[in-house]
């Protein structure tokens, strides 16, 4: 089943006398529970295909549906309602708010839904225990570890079951055992939850950890790699290959 | 050179950013040249030799430099703070401090001469308007001409010179107290750090409480004559400090750990309106109190003095009636003769009232108990006081061994504590007079001048004329008789009174027209109320922007947070709502606690200064919170904008 679907997308910056293209006619699939990567090297568009994906940004043209819904004829406002209940989000630099404890963080997507206090609360505990973090609940962001905060922004995305999840290089500012110790918690949440996760990388370990990676290359779809029966390091080596032919640069692998 | 091409270029950048900065200045310099504008005009020197207006007009001007230079310091720190990114970039690219010092300063030179010219543009405007605000108020009948003070203009430029150089030895700490990478830091460094709460926040919290409370309860005691002469200097300085330094605990620990109450007792599920208020005012409550406080005292000390000033004006004419409770007074029947006599010419209708008085030593201490103190020089058991007959006070008939006390002041009601009942003693060299004391009848029967504003003792005729044939030699009065007269037509008082002045009656002691007190009360305290109003409106917009900048700068600081919720999904209309209640508790709190603090003070002691206490101050406190509003308005559409930016 198609959760997320995106025809002919095309994204330009600047005015007339000065147009970029960003993204020129691209076209994407990704199925319920699909953990998808999508890399590229810096100004291939990523961040841009995940900003219109997400509905953050607008598409010049072209449509996207997610779940049958076409965000083009959306209005701002009831983009933020799709926002709130079908999208989890999770960021490169966290974006916690300082004020708020672990807990209180967590669970703000739900505040919003009207849900019971006490449904709130086993939500919480059981994403919480998935990502270990449940004994750091009352702390402040400043108070715990960058791998730590990055798993309660996963915990917050995963909080109200969205039917898709967005991570924009959520390993970014993670030494390399908190990344793969998050991306491990990743995959068994998508495994269990069946929820859908679209993150953009420039990490090959990181890809590595989907079943599906596409790379882009100046704003389309260069090409595709499927993890299929593999294991995780031939995919590995696989993702190198592609993307030493892709940039040109010879990774030592 | 390159470097006034980057100074030039740098200036014109940042007027389109520092608009606020600038406004502050023209602001500051438009008040306080139109203030030192009137002060020097010569067309108030009649105002300032009939009323004494120029020494007030002087303090006032003291004042408003020192809001003012506090004010464009606070300001000047915010905006420097904002730049930091730009200086450490300089730094970087291999500039000293002493050039990026210079850089800045004669780019805060720029501003400066321009806001000044522009201050001074408008202070010359709109002293033009105060003036004939002034004049309406005093009742000084003048045509507002204004010249364009010299003088003024000296006494600005030096202010504001002085403040700018203050503003560079800032500018110059500031720099030289970061290293590039503290510069580029110093936007997260201002950020609050998230802590958690301790129990020692919440004794601190409650202490403040019971400071505050502490000094209301004193103030309310104040003047009921439990303290006297240098003990109730000493009371008022223990108020204020108590007062003081409990709103400023209560900042530091009260609201946050209400607030915190509240979030715990939410268990973590917060909604998006929580998150924008509660958590966001909690961290920087703290971090605010001393501004807070410094907010709250400006608004407190605004109030009550606009609130007592309007107090006097409003009751002009009611504290003239009791004082004077004839038209005229004369304490001399030939002189009152010869008045009513060209009275009669004229052809006005008066009516008469003649008052026999004597002066007998009194013991009061059976019905009024007071301290003993020297410095005060008044003994209640053996004092003396005015004794009239029952026949000059038609209201009362007065027992042979009764008497009645008439004449109460409001002020004298605070301050000395009469018991109901009891026995006063009146004695002279032959007789005692042992009578009971009956009462306050609450009639004002001679002019207070004459009274000494103490109270008037009332008894039967026949012990009147007694007391008469043996007065004291020794006590023998200043006024023996006391004439009221009475105009019937009241149109006619002005009329009346240009004869009083005439027949040069006003120029000796006790003789008094209400007509003239009432219209010289009215004119001492408009002039008074205009500078009070004057600085309350300074003491307002000041305190109304500096609330305003403090929250641009935490919106910019917010912005991230902003993003981040409406990434998640909230909509801007969502933010908004929260962003309402947030400064409906940041600018309100302040607003409450100061409007609490000059209710009490107001309430203290009002009764010095007129004799009706709702109508005023609720008006003044409506109009104060009214403007007082605007500020928050202004934010809330400021957070709109960054809000609407966000994404």
């Amino acid at each position: 089943m198609v959760i997320l679907e995106a025809t002919k997308i095309h994204k330009t910056y600047g005015n007339k006398f000065n147009k970029q293209e960003v993204l020129r006619a691209l076209d994407l699939q990704v199925h319920k529970g699909e953990f998808v990567s999508i890399m590229g090297a810096s100004g291939s568009g990523k961040t841009t295909l995940l900003n219109v994906l997400s509905s953050i940004d607008r598409v010049s043209q072209g449509t996207i549906t997610i779940e049958g819904q076409n965000f083009n004829q959306m209005k701002e406002k009831q983009l933020a309602e799709f926002r709130k209940h079908h999208l989890g989000f999770i960021f490169q630099d966290y974006n916690l708010l300082d004020t708020l404890t672990v807990k209180e963080n967590i669970l703000l997507p739900l505040s919003i839904k009207k849900v019971s206090k006490k449904l709130a609360n086993d939500k919480f505990r059981a994403v919480a225990q998935d990502l270990g973090i449940l004994e750091i609940e009352n702390k402040y962001p400043n108070e715990i570890s960058g791998g730590q905060k990055q798993r309660t922004s996963a915990a917050r995305a995963f909080i109200h079951d969205p039917s898709i999840i967005f991570a924009d290089e959520p390993t970014g500012a993670l030494d390399s055992k908190a990344a793969s110790d998050l991306l491990n918690k990743l995959s068994d949440l998508n495994a269990k939850r069946n929820t859908s996760i679209v993150m953009v990388t420039h990490d090959p370990v990181a890809a590595s950890f989907s079943e599906r990676v596409i790379f882009i290359k100046d704003g389309q779809v260069y090409t595709q790699l499927n993890k299929g029966e593999q294991n995780r390091s031939d995919f590995f080596n696989d993702i190198i290959k592609t993307q030493g032919v892709l940039g040109g640069v010879k990774h030592e692998a | 050179m390159k470097l006034n091409q980057l100074i030039y270029r740098n200036t014109k950048k940042n007027l389109k950013h520092y608009y606020l900065y600038i406004f502050a200045l023209v602001f500051s310099v438009g008040l306080y040249f139109a203030f030192v504008t009137l002060q020097y005009d010569p067309a108030l020197n009649e105002t300032k030799g009939t009323i004494k207006g120029a020494a007030a007009i002087k303090a006032g001007s003291v004042l408003l430099v020192g809001i003012v230079s506090v004010f464009l310091l606070y300001a000047n720190n915010l905006f420097i703070k904002r730049r930091s990114k730009e200086i450490g970039l300089f730094q970087l690219v291999g500039m000293t401090k002493g050039m990026i010092f210079r850089i800045l300063s004669v780019e805060n030179l720029f501003l400066y001469v321009g806001s000044l010219i522009l201050g001074v543009l408008l202070g010359f405007s709109m002293s033009r308007l105060l003036m004939i605000i002034l004049f309406k108020v005093t009742g000084v009948e003048d045509v507002a001409t204004l010249h364009f003070s010299q003088q003024a203009l000296f006494q600005t430029l030096v202010v504001f010179s002085v403040i700018y150089v203050l503003i560079l030895i800032m500018n110059y700490i500031f720099i030289r107290r970061q290293s590039i990478l503290s510069l580029f830091r110093v936007a997260s460094v201002t950020q609050q750090r998230v802590q958690k709460m301790t129990p020692f926040q919440a004794i601190i919290g409650i202490f403040g409480i019971a400071l505050i409370l502490f000094g209301y309860y004193l103030s309310s005691k104040m003047f009921s004559s439990t303290f006297l002469g240098s003990q109730l200097y000493m009371v008022m300085i223990t108020i204020l400090a108590s007062v003081i330094l409990g709103t400023y605990l209560f900042y530091k620990g009260s609201v946050s750990f209400i607030f915190n109450l509240i979030r715990k007792q939410k268990g973590g599920y917060l909604n998006v309106k929580d998150v924008l208020s509660l958590s966001s005012i909690m961290f920087r409550m703290k971090s605010n109190s001393f501004l807070l406080t410094v907010i709250t005292a400006l608004s407190a000390l605004a109030i009550s003095l606009l609130s007592l000033s309007y107090i006097s004006y409003y009751s002009a004419e009611k504290s003239a009636k009791e004082n004077i409770p004839h038209d005229f007074s004369i304490p001399n029947a030939k002189h009152a003769e010869q008045f009513t006599n060209a009275l009669a010419e004229e052809g006005i209708d008066y009516t008469e009232t003649y008052i026999d008085l004597v002066r007998v030593n009194t013991d009061l201490s059976d019905i009024l108990s007071m301290p003993e103190d020297s410095e005060f020089g008044f003994q209640a058991s053996n004092t003396d006081m005015i004794v009239i007959s029952d026949q000059a006070v038609p209201e009362l008939h007065v027992e042979e061994a009764e008497v009645f006390f008439v004449n109460q002041q409001d002020f004298t009601k605070k301050l000395l504590n009469f018991q109901e009942s009891g026995q006063v003693g009146f004695s002279n060299a032959e007789t005692v007079y042992d009578l009971t004391f009956k009462g306050f009848k609450d009639v004002s029967i001679l002019s207070s001048r004459l009274s000494y504003a103490f109270p008037v003792a009332v008894v039967n005729q026949k012990i009147f004329e007694k007391m008469k044939a043996e007065q004291d030699p020794a006590l023998k009065s200043e006024f023996p008789e006391y004439v009221g007269i009475n105009i019937v037509d009241k149109k006619e008082i002005e009329k009346a009174d240009s004869i009083f002045n005439e027949l040069e009656l006003n120029i000796w002691a006790g003789y008094e027209s209400r007509y003239e007190a009432s219209i010289s009360q009215k004119q001492n305290m408009g002039l008074i109320m205009f500078i009070v109003g004057f600085l309350g409106l300074a003491f307002l917009v000041t305190s109304g922007c500096i609330l305003y900048f403090k929250q641009m700068d935490e919106s910019e600081d917010e912005k991230a947070n902003y993003t981040i919720l409406r990434k998640l999904g909230f909509t801007q209309a969502d933010l908004i709502k929260g962003i309402q209640r947030k400064q409906l508790f940041n600018f309100g709190i302040p607003l409450i606690v100061g409007l609490c603090h000059s209710y009490f003070a107001v309430k203290s002691g009002w009764f010095f200064f007129g004799t009706e206490l709702a109508t005023p101050t609720v008006i003044v406190m409506l109009i104060y919170t009214g403007l007082y509003s605007i500020f928050g308005i202004l934010s809330v559409l400021n957070y709109k904008r960054i809000i609407k930016d966000a994404l």
